[in-house]
């Protein structure tokens, strides 16, 4: 047996350690590149999302490198990545692959437990007692290196936007992202991160006042730098400090239901949208409304809306937004994203974006 | 001791914008803010010979212009900032919102239908507050125009007063450049005078833009019309029409991104790196591209050449050319 998973933004670090320390064979797809993106668009629908076709991308690739069994989150319709596993399954099946697959449920009910159960009864067979023994400290570590690993890229974020030089930021987090995941113990774990830190806070700052944006949007296109072209880097290279609206462990402790504070937040975010929207569209559709609401009162300089090109529910979620931004005066940047060769056009549109929110702060445009 | 030959020049800030067909230059006297000089002229697939046009005009000119500053836009904006020698590159929709508030203090609506782009900005109280661009199609912007002209057999200049002459314009779909072509083979094949079919086109032209580019965003007077395609007084009526507002194209609306561009490079402050835009006509310029495999980010590096040796990189996102130290 041999796991493979879908790359999203750094997950494959916290996918990657419950493997190693469970002791679990994988293989860890190949960063996403071009070829990844040609092979999903090759295999699907023309019409379908991107995240949906470098998800397969990275899936084939995985096959390729030796893999035969495929971890891939689930999560209900309306929107089609309730569907993806399904669709994904469909396609590499029509394509001769021999491969198993398990779906980790979006939300733990007893659908998705009798679903689960029945796809894990060949692995488990194939599963040592001591990878068993192993899965809690596994899950525990992979845990800790995730939340470490996203407070880092918040910190990055912030740091970005008012480095001297944004480059020894970039350099920063990825020497300190690549210490975190070779990390095979707790105290280690924490020892790098602290260096990344340390090295993170030395750097020296231009000291102006950095803009602020939410960036909010579709989760896969949010997380996952390949799809959403960096823009949290070009953003933060023109002076603006991205806040992310989606973070892996965040999905996870909403789809865990454990934590009640957090579900009543969530509830009472989703109440700011209600001026706008008060029908419940689906997947983040109705959370887009409501963050962008949050950024205003929480006096953002604005919001960056970023979506796979023809995703239902964000595409709702723009035309709201745009009515919206009028309204509550908080500009918007909404960015349907599709094909990679459409940096410099992105660029143009962020450049500008960083010119309104500037001469709106400041009435000048230096 | 004899004294030198008296040289008067003319202080300017020299504005650039190279656009994806059309390359754009504008002067502006330094003290006035007048216009001294504009060329519009096609960048035909090579920017780097395009503004050496540009400059060899500003150099032949015997007014005798010192460039105090200048601004590159479009978008080939770096490269023609690395080739000039200026750190001042805007984005072609700020400078364009530079230039409708300079020439009309109280635009509250720009639109702009360039080459490859077009865009919407929503500007209130002086300011820019919302824009919009194009996203995955070129549907109507004026390089489709230019194709459906040589199709017609017509040129792209003629079409504005074709369309103002049709009395029935034919009904032609503008969602989609090919659907678009279809119809009007369609129309011609039925006998649809071209009249006729080119107001139709100017038709679906607008309703493209108002349902796509402009959609949902609120259209006030005064709206003022820039970019190339203004000059197509067919479009221009039907966006009156079709909007319910006049709708104002004003001289050097073909050269607005670099009319902006002059006055950002004017409102610049601080030591500027000298221009080196005359450097061009004396030697020899070229630019190539390579795909770095360093890593999965596989960025296209550009390079630019000065007589066979290499003096800059860009594109690169990790700065592994950029910033290395110059030999």
């Amino acid at each position: 047996m041999k796991v493979t998973f879908p790359h999203l933004g750094s997950m494959y670090i916290f996918c990657k350690a419950i493997a190693e320390e469970a002791g679990i064979p994988y293989v860890l797809p190949p960063p996403t590149r071009d070829r990844t993106r040609e092979l999903g668009e090759f295999h699907t629908n023309e019409s379908v999302c991107l995240p949906l076709k470098i998800i397969l991308g990275n899936f084939i690739e995985a096959l390729e490198a030796g893999a035969d069994t495929i971890v891939m989150v689930g999560s209900g319709p309306p929107c089609r990545l309730g569907l993806y596993d399904r669709t994904i399954k469909v396609i590499l099946s029509d394509l001769g692959y021999d491969f198993r697959w398990l779906t980790i449920p979006g939300i733990f009910n007893w659908q998705a437990f009798l679903q689960n159960h029945d796809e894990t009864r060949e692995l488990r067979k194939e599963l040592t007692p001591s990878n068993f023994l192993r899965f809690p400290r596994a899950v525990m570590i992979g845990w800790r290196k995730m939340r470490w690993c996203e407070h880092l890229e918040d910190q990055a974020a912030r740091k970005r936007a008012v480095a001297q030089n944004p480059l020894e930021v970039e350099r920063w987090l990825q020497s300190g992202l690549a210490a975190l995941d070779q990390a095979r113990s707790l105290p280690a774990i924490s020892k790098v991160c602290r260096q990344a830190l340390a090295g993170l806070a030395q750097i020296r700052e231009h000291g102006r006042r950095p803009l602020k944006v939410m960036m909010v949007g579709e989760v896969y296109t949010v997380m996952e730098p390949t799809i959403n072209m960096n823009i949290e880097q070009r953003l933060g290279h023109l002076g603006v400090e991205v806040k992310r609206s989606s973070y892996f462990s965040s999905h996870i402790r909403r789809g865990s239901r454990l934590d009640r504070g957090l579900l009543k937040e969530r509830r009472q975010l989703m109440e700011l949208a209600v001026p706008y929207l008060n029908y419940d569209v689906g997947a983040e559709c109705n959370f887009s409304v409501a963050e962008m609401v949050l950024a205003k009162n929480m006096d953002y300089d604005g919001v960056v809306h970023v979506y796979p090109f023809s995703c239902m529910p964000e595409t709702t979620a723009a035309s709201v937004l745009s009515t919206a931004t009028t309204e509550l005066g908080i500009p918007v940047l909404s960015l349907p994203l599709d094909r990679k060769d459409m940096g410099l056009r992105l660029d143009t549109q962020i450049e500008a974006f960083v010119d309104i929110m500037q001469m709106k702060r400041s009435g000048d445009l230096h | 001791m004899e004294s030198p030959p008296v040289n008067r020049t003319v202080p300017v800030h020299l504005g650039i914008d190279v656009g994806s067909v059309t390359t754009k230059m504008v002067l502006l006297a330094a003290d006035s803010g007048e216009v001294l000089d504009h060329v519009y002229l096609r960048t035909s697939g090579d920017p780097i010979r395009s503004i050496r046009r540009v400059m060899n005009r500003l150099a032949e000119d015997e007014r005798h212009f010192e460039v105090l500053a200048a601004a590159t836009t479009g978008s080939g904006r770096t490269l023609a900032a690395k080739l000039i020698g200026t750190d001042l590159v805007k984005n072609e929709i700020t400078t364009h919102t530079l230039a409708a508030l300079t020439i009309a203090p109280d635009v509250q609506t720009i639109i702009e239908i360039g080459g490859q782009d077009s865009k919407i900005i929503i500007v209130r109280e002086r300011m820019a507050i919302d824009f919009n661009m194009n996203t995955v199609c070129a549907a109507g912007t004026g390089s489709f125009l230019d194709q459906q002209a040589g199709r017609l057999g017509v040129k792209v200049e003629e079409m504005g007063d074709m369309a103002l002459a049709s009395q029935s314009p034919a009904s032609i779909s503008g969602r989609c450049t090919v659907f678009a072509e279809t119809d009007m083979i369609h129309k011609q094949q039925i006998g649809v005078g071209r009249n006729d079919i080119v107001a139709g086109l100017c038709q679906s032209l607008v309703r493209n833009y108002l349902a796509t580019v402009a959609r949902g965003k609120q259209i006030l007077a005064p709206v003022v019309f820039q970019g190339g395609v203004a000059a197509n007084q067919g479009i221009v009526k039907e966006f009156e029409k079709q909007t319910g507002h006049p709708v104002k194209v004003f001289p050097y609306y073909g050269v607005a991104g670099a009319y902006g561009a002059a006055i950002y490079a004017a409102k610049a402050r601080g030591e500027r790196p000298p221009f080196q835009g005359f450097e061009l006509l004396r030697r020899d310029f070229s630019v190539d591209s390579f795909t770095c495999r360093k890593c999965e980010e596989e960025c296209t590096v550009l390079r630019l050449y000065r007589e066979a040796k290499v003096i800059s990189f860009w594109n690169d996102r990790c700065g592994r050319y950029s910033e290395a130290p110059k030999k």
